[in-house]
């Protein structure tokens, strides 16, 4: 069976200075991938440029192709045209912003809002049914359907994020992508989000792209994730494979520096230094100045994303790890 | 103010150049009028709302003076008006906004009436009373001018202060002892100069354009010649009618420019400022 | 609770227009007494001058004399023009419509196209068409909107005379019907409607621009664009709308202007309004008229931004629930 998403090659582009430096990326149907990453290491930028959301400064190139269950042809969305894409946008592929904050019309309804959404791509959709739909995805995400008569602002923070949620389901797409959905929010909002995203999942055999920064939500909801470094992809695999078994230095410290129940007492050291300016980024691998690992080689050759486990890939000259070398503060650039 | 940013802000704009430009051209016409000037702009003749030729290049007026003299004169009022009551204007209303800011309690409540006051009440109707209960001249029209135009900075300065206020370098100058006026001084004074300064500059255009308004409604100097007074005279002698452009288009073209170079110099120090606001010591 | 926010608004708005009539008195009566300005009036002699002052009650006492005076305010009792020998009050009655006819129209016009274009140079931010507005809004906005005005009757009242010079209607005719005389009034009013539109324009189009930017940086922007919107109805439907509120409150502040440029583009038209009815009294030193229209002139500046708050209420239902 064919991916339902396969981006190759994606690219973009601020003038010369580059954001996404050469993504692949491939989905299963109903499949969750966790994209993971420091901010500013282009998630968020993929993430819009699979639904051709950026804004005119950034330039797009790369395939993107969609393949939806039944469909005769694929989606080849880097040819499409802004019309073209506004037949795919939100029917196949929905998005939940970053920070629920703003991501209403203030001064409109919720339902009204809802039924918009839902009018653009079924546009003879009866009134009725419209409605008894809004009513039906409010109480799917555990919200009460008379809170489509309010405005964003008499939500609280959670409750909105439920609604960006019903919203993204609005018009039944195959895939949902979820940029940072917990981050503004405390640690029970967060374990309710999330556990109703994996309800969702089931229950709709929705594919999801999860977006964050914080390791923990990825272990918990994804089948596989991928790891983003400087605009490009330095590790992917199953999650509990990754988890368990990093395959590249960055995967290795960002899993450090999480904290463990149970484990030793004390804070891990962060990753020292910062990410790379992408206009002039480090000779060879981009991880090189801040690699504890780092040798030789690793200033001489920019490694490319390789298979180095049983469906695991990773960018490092040295992988497989069978273990990792113990390392007290992170020295950069002490030879292996 | 003359740091090197701000410089570089000026002379780096397209507007900027162009503020500065014909600003420093009127500010030299202004101290240089009279001088310039090919005729006495006073002097009447015979070829009344004549034409541009070669003896006039703009023509003349009603009374038969030189157009083009009379414009470069005319230049010091709008200059020298629009600065003072600017500054008289600043001044005030730093006073007002820091002593409401900086004291609180009922003299804040006073003086934010006062200003809000001033700030609803419609700004020419109120300069014309006032002009009209007293004698013409440059002195009462820099005064009335002055005297209603201080609220917006009054209001600016209140804010900035309230802020500064809560910093925690005021409260540990007041924890050691310091005295008000040290601390208005040293720490809010400038802190909040900066934008004063950048307000100011857009009052005067305001008040040039209310010398203007003021003068073309005949409360004006009948002393002095300026574009607002030519304007007057060039409406009430039925120029329009007469098809008289020479006399009508330059005092209204020089007063826009002039306003619309302090204003593309104020817009810039204001995008200027407010960054910078940000990280006050 | 909206009751009471209404309540304690329109309190405000009485309170100022009180102090308003503070001030009209104590200037008028402290600060110049009017009969030595009446006595500037030639021939005037002391017997004339002592019945003025009786009939003014300026020989009673400070605080009765303003009561004499608020009194009088309330009962729309402003007193004599010393010009036309008639009553102030029934000087603005006639003048006022007038001037609600020019600064309706003006404001009107001025918020629509001034509107419209910020939306157009928001939405094309950067791009020369953004550059060419800005820069046309900022030389309207520095001009006199009286020497407009007299270009304007220079270009379409004389060089191509196809709109008349001055007044409200052409002097001598005879109208047929009602619809004519308006039709007439409305040839009159183009030009003055004109100057007194690309007088506000500017302030319009400058806050109505900075609103659109700042909404099209909002996340819900980017959301509509997402749920396949086409671009032309995501500005329209829900960047438009949330542009506007600011504008509400922010072109309160410019009534103030407006009232400015009534009274120097009245007198430009000879339009008879209550600018008109104020230069004149400025010429002729008329007290009572000037004190009168600039208790009108502020009152009705209240009034308008007392409206701007109700309307401003109305249409954000954030501010519903506070």
């Amino acid at each position: 069976m064919s991916d339902l998403l396969e981006v190759g090659d994606l690219h973009v582009h601020h003038g010369k200075r580059p954001i996404v430096d050469g993504v692949d990326l491939a989905l299963a149907r109903g499949e969750a991938l966790g994209l993971a990453g420091e901010s500013g290491c282009g998630k968020t930028t993929t993430a819009l440029a699979l639904m051709k959301l950026l804004p005119a400064s950034l330039e797009q190139s790369g395939r993107v192709t969609l393949r939806l269950e039944g469909a005769e042809e694929p989606i080849n969305i880097e040819k499409r045209t802004e019309a073209g894409m506004q037949l795919v946008r939100w029917r196949h592929i929905s998005l939940i912003f970053q920070g629920a904050m703003n991501s209403l019309d203030p001064v409109q309804r919720i339902e009204r809002q809802f039924a918009e959404a839902i009018r653009l791509h079924e546009p003879e959709a009866r009134s009725d049914d419209v409605r008894e739909r809004i009513a039906e995805l409010l109480r799917t995400v555990g919200l009460t359907p008379g809170l489509g008569r309010r405005y964003a602002h008499q939500l609280s923070g959670g409750q909105r994020q439920r609604v960006m949620i019903a919203l993204a389901l609005a018009c039944r797409p195959s895939l949902v992508i979820a940029d940072e959905p917990t981050t503004a929010l405390d640690v029970v909002m967060q374990a309710q989000v999330l556990q109703l995203l994996e309800r969702l999942r089931e229950e709709l055999g929705l594919a999801l792209i999860l977006i964050s920064h914080d390791l923990g939500v990825l272990a918990e909801t994804c089948d596989r994730i991928a790891v983003m470094y400087a605009g490009r992809i330095v590790e992917s695999g199953p999650v509990e494979r990754v988890f368990a078994t990093p395959q590249h230095p960055y995967t290795k410290l960002l899993l450090d520096s999480l904290p463990v129940i149970g484990g030793e007492r004390g804070l891990a050291p962060p990753i020292p230094g910062g990410p790379p300016d992408p206009s002039d980024p480090p000779p060879g691998c981009r991880f090189n100045p801040r690699c504890p690992f780092a040798a030789e080689r690793c200033s001489a050759e920019d490694p490319a994303l390789r298979e180095v486990a049983p469906w695991q890939a990773a960018a490092c000259h040295f992988a497989p790890w069978s273990e990792w070398p113990a390392t007290t503060g992170a020295e950069a650039g002490s030879a292996r | 103010m003359n740091d090197g940013s701000t410089r570089d802000l000026l002379l780096h704009s397209w507007r900027g150049r162009f503020g500065l430009s014909v600003l420093g051209l009127f500010l030299f016409i202004a101290a240089f009028g009279s001088l310039l000037a090919p005729d006495d702009p006073d002097a009447s003749s015979t070829e009344v709302l004549a034409p541009p030729s070669t003896s006039h290049l703009l023509g003349t007026t009603e009374q038969g003076s030189d157009v083009l003299s009379q414009l470069l004169v005319g230049a010091q009022v709008s200059i020298v008006v629009g600065f003072a009551a600017a500054l008289i204007s600043a001044v005030l209303g730093s006073v007002v906004g820091l002593a409401g800011g900086y004291y609180g309690g009922w003299t804040d409540r006073i003086l934010d009436a006062l200003e809000n006051w001033f700030l609803v009440i419609p700004t020419l109707p109120l300069m014309i009373v006032l002009a009209r209960l007293l004698d013409p001249s440059l002195t009462v029209l820099i005064v009335v001018i002055g005297l209603t135009s201080w609220a917006g900075t009054g209001r600016i300065v209140r804010a900035q202060v309230l802020t500064l206020r809560e910093r925690s370098f005021v409260e540990r100058a007041r924890a050691l002892g310091a005295s008000d006026t040290y601390i208005i001084r040293k720490h809010v004074l400038p802190n909040t100069l900066p934008l004063i300064f950048a307000n100011t500059v857009l009052i005067i255009a305001v008040a040039i354009l209310s010398e203007a308004a003021l003068s073309f409604l005949g409360l004006g100097d009948p002393t002095r010649i300026s574009w607002g007074t030519m304007l007057e005279s060039a409406f009430s002698s039925g120029a329009p009618s007469a098809g008289a452009w020479w006399y009508v288009i330059p005092p209204g073209l020089c007063i826009s420019l002039l306003v619309l170079a302090v204003t593309l110099i104020g817009f810039l120090f204001e995008e200027h400022i407010n960054p910078r606001l940000r990280e006050a010591t | 609770m909206s009751g009471r926010w209404l309540a304690g608004k329109t309190l405000a708005a009485l309170l100022t227009l009180v102090f308003v009539i503070i001030f009209n008195f104590f200037l008028f009566r402290v600060m110049g007494d009017p009969t030595t300005q009446l006595a500037r009036l030639p021939n005037a002699s002391p017997e004339e001058i002592a019945k003025l002052r009786a009939d003014y009650g300026i020989d009673k006492p400070l605080p009765s004399q303003f009561l004499d005076y608020a009194g009088d305010i309330v009962r729309l009792d402003l007193g004599i023009s010393q010009r036309s020998r008639e009553p102030v009050w029934e000087e603005i009655k006639d003048a006022l419509p007038w001037t609600l006819l020019l600064v309706g129209t003006g404001t009107l016009l001025a918020t629509l196209i001034g509107s419209w274009m910020g939306v157009i140079a928001a939405t094309n931010r950067g791009k020369t068409t953004d550059d060419g507005l800005l820069s046309f809004s900022l030389f309207t906005y520095a001009s006199p909107e009286y020497w407009i005005g007299i270009i304007l009757i220079l270009l379409f009242a004389v060089a191509i005379p196809i709109l008349p010079a001055g007044q409200q209607v052409t002097p001598g005719i005879e109208f047929t019907s009602w619809f004519a005389e308006a039709l007439d009034v409305a040839e009159h009013l183009i030009l003055p409607a004109t100057a007194m539109t690309l007088m506000l324009l500017g302030q319009y189009f400058l806050i109505m621009r900075s609103s659109m930017v700042d909404v099209l940086t909002e996340d819900f922007i980017t959301v509509k664009r997402a749920t396949g919107m086409r671009w032309d109805r995501v500005v329209r439907r829900h960047a438009v709308p949330n542009a506007l509120l600011p504008l509400v409150t922010l072109s309160a502040i410019q009534f103030g202007t407006v009232v400015g440029g009534a009274i120097t583009i009245e007198t430009i038209f000879s339009w008879p309004g209550l600018g008109e009815l104020s230069f004149n009294a400025i010429n002729d030193k008329d007290f009572p008229v000037l004190q009168g229209t600039f208790l009108v002139f502020s009152a009705g500046v209240i009034l308008a931004n007392l409206i701007a708050d109700i309307l401003y209420f109305f249409l954000d239902p954030r501010v519903q629930s506070r």
